[in-house]
């Protein structure tokens, strides 16, 4: 980093620091330690040992504008796709929905349904990660095993060894319909303005059909996973639906004129905590419906509805905070476009009392629904003939000025802006990010979890690995992807939990991977 | 801070081997992180920096990678022994050290550095799953300064540091290659 940029940095972050130790006294945040590649959880005690406050603070990304200015805006759709080893695809098509808009073209009819394909493909995947490898381990290994234990490794000791089969086989062959499409899956080259660069040759369908069936297969048995291990537990189920993990936000989420739940493409409802609709609005819109709030504690951003104001970190009918992602997705339908889909998600509304749901943790089942919807999506796409159609792209022709793009990131909302002149090169470039999206109610979260969980603590040994677990789990079942950048495994961002007593000093501290 | 130069970004070769019925070398260097992220690209540039002294070696193969996680098991399957060369950040020792964690101790201790975070797990996995796994995984991690902003250049500390790591990965790799 420059010398100059540096110094601004710094002394951005003593302002920071600053305000936080005005506001919290005696409490310093170590500078040194605030960007090592960690979210970190501070939390703080009062006398009684109660939690009196807990700070997530998470690492950003910098610099994202700088760098993009200038370059031609067909470079987006590869530049953002290489922001994040986690979430490329969803960049990527975000930013291809943007030269759309940019140059004010509309997809031939198999472009957009091939863009839909590789998507939902690119979304079973990823969700399937999470509920195996990364966030699935909590429940199914046990909120309370050893973190040695609590993993994929663990997975297949409870659920067998078809479950580490059958999830690597799946995601093998979900990539490489990505990478039929998009050539690689990490820096995919599938999105152009106005279609994609490949059609689907209709000696390869049969292939990729079988491949669907077998997914939608997949899915199905995944959901079941989850009725077993999960919902016959009535410990889990408690865990669940305790208050602890419960905020009654507003949500947002993709739809399709039918309302029903779409993530590549269709207007964005967001629902308030009864769940009437709130308001409707196109990616073009999202400046009148979506702004930014900062901190003086955290780098991130908090997003809330901007016709609300800001009013705090506040839950209820009036609240203008929102929640994005699987759980929000569904409360923000009404329903899903596929049938045993649908079925589940009739399920899910059935067994937790009625929509919308407010449990943090229902995300985990939400996305196991979204599994199902994605691979049956797939089938749906492949049984259309238009999908082999050699008319992929329709070559744009006006003069770019502004384009707005937006895609269901798995992790929810992923909203694109950029501005060009008139050659096509940046000259501004925007991103809301789904955890961005989220934040508040990430941060909520954290600390709901952190108050009910942690009482009357005086001393470390009464700090069991297993309860920070517990408060880490509110933070995970977002499956955040934190900095939208590097260091963050798919949404396993590595996360430092600190406690601290009434009189300021470290009690404990403890890494997760 | 790298300014807005409209140069496009190093090609990254990130898919698995493109041939499955090719046997892969034994021994594997994989340059893990990113190369938009300023010093987060240091795993990438050294197996840049070796790419072309070993393209002969017929034990050794060179690739790069943004992938993390799950992912890497692609590359893993079928090796003898793999070393990973990424970045790191500790926040304990200056930028530009060299550090070689053990991969087990590594997620004993459940910190530092995400992209290997489940390295062990993703090898255990394999094995558990009757896939070839490598016997021999070494990790060449190198504390880094900067990786949250924006560029395609490091940092002048790992600049500095790059032919030492360079040096330390060529080292590492005769071991691993020469070892039974």
């Amino acid at each position: 980093m420059e010398p100059a940029v540096q110094q601004t940095f710094n002394e951005g972050n003593l302002r920071a620091n600053a305000a936080y130790r005005a506001a919290r006294r005696q409490v310093i945040v170590d500078p040194i330690t605030r960007l090592e590649g960690h979210g970190k959880i501070d939390i703080y005690l009062d006398e009684r040992g109660d939690v009196e406050r807990a700070y997530l603070q998470v690492p950003e990304l910098r610099g994202f504008e700088v760098f993009c200015l200038g370059r031609p805006a067909e470079d987006m759709p590869q530049i953002t796709s290489r922001i994040c080893g986690v979430c490329p695809t969803a960049h990527h098509m975000a930013a291809t929905k943007c030269l759309d808009d940019l140059y004010q073209v509309e997809p031939t009819p198999a472009g957009r349904k091939i863009r839909e394909l590789v998507y939902n493909t690119f979304v079973l995947e990823d969700h399937a990660l999470h509920f195996y490898v990364l966030g699935g381990p909590d429940f199914i290994v046990g909120p309370e095993a050893p973190p040695a234990e609590r993993n994929i490794v663990g997975v297949i000791a409870r659920v067998g060894l078809e479950a580490g089969k059958r999830v690597i086989t799946t995601r093998k062959r979900l990539r490489e319909l990505i990478a039929y499409f998009g050539g690689k899956v990490v820096h995919p080259v599938l999105g152009l303005p106005g279609g994609v660069s490949k059609a689907l040759d209709p000696a390869d369908l049969p292939g990729f059909k079988e491949l669907a069936r077998d997914a939608v297969a997949f899915a199905e048995w995944t959901l079941q996973i989850f009725r077993d291990v999960i919902l016959k537990n009535p410990d889990y189920v408690e865990l669940i639906t305790a208050d602890t993990y419960t905020h009654r936000t507003c949500y947002m989420g993709q739809v399709d004129e039918q309302n029903r739940l779409n993530f590549y493409d269709g207007k964005l409802r967001v629902v308030d905590c009864n769940g009437n609709e709130v308001c409707k609005f196109t990616a073009r819109e999202y400046r009148d419906h979506v702004a930014e709030h900062v901190e003086p504690w955290s780098y991130m951003k908090f997003t809330f509805l901007k016709p609300r104001g800001w009013q705090g970190f506040v839950e209820g009918p009036d609240t203008s905070l929102y929640g994005v992602g699987p759980l929000a997705r569904l409360n923000a339908a009404d329903g899903l476009a596929t049938p045993r889909a649908q079925a589940a998600y009739e399920e899910f509304y059935r067994t937790l009392g009625g929509k919308p749901v407010h449990h943090t943790l229902a995300n985990h089942w939400a996305r196991v629904i979204e599994m199902v919807y994605a691979a049956e999506r797939m089938a749906q796409l492949l049984d259309d003939p238009e999908i082999t159609s050699p008319d992929v792209r329709r070559v744009p022709t006006a003069t770019p000025r502004e384009g707005m793009g937006v895609v269901e990131a798995p992790r929810g909302t992923l909203f694109h802006h950029y501005q060009t002149d008139e050659r096509g090169l940046i000259t501004m470039a925007n991103m809301v990010v789904a955890t961005g999206n989220n934040a508040a109610r990430i941060a909520m979260s954290v600390e709901r979890a952190a108050k009910a969980l942690i009482r009357g603590v005086q001393d470390a040994a009464q700090i069991p690995e297993g309860l920070l677990n517990k408060v880490e789990m509110a933070f995970r079942a977002y499956d955040p992807c934190l900095g939208c950048a590097t260091h963050t495994l798919p949404g396993h961002t590595p996360l430092r939990v600190r406690i601290f007593g009434a009189d300021r000093r470290l009690l404990t501290e403890q890494v997760q991977g | 801070m790298n300014r807005a130069a409209p140069d496009k970004p190093d090609t990254v070769s990130s898919s698995p081997p493109a041939d499955a019925a090719v046997p892969p070398r034994p021994v594997l260097l994989l340059g893990l992180g990113n190369d938009i992220l300023t010093d987060d690209a240091i795993g990438l540039e050294v197996a840049r920096a070796l790419r072309g002294e070993l393209a002969r070696d017929p034990r050794i193969e060179v690739r790069e990678t943004t992938e993390m996680g799950l992912a890497l098991l692609d590359f893993l399957v079928g090796r003898r022994a793999v070393l990973l060369v990424d970045a790191i950040q500790t926040g304990t020792v200056p930028p530009g050290t060299l550090l070689e964690p053990d991969p087990a101790d590594w997620e004993a201790r459940g910190g530092g550095n995400p992209h290997l975070l489940g390295v062990a797990a993703t090898l255990a996995l394999g094995r558990r799953c009757g896939l070839p796994m490598p016997e021999w995984v070494k990790i060449l991690a190198i504390e880094i300064a900067d990786p949250f902003t924006l560029g395609t250049a490091l940092t002048p500390a790992l600049r500095a540091a790059l032919p030492a790591a360079v040096a330390r990965a060529r080292r590492l790799l005769a071991g691993l290659a020469d070892s039974p």
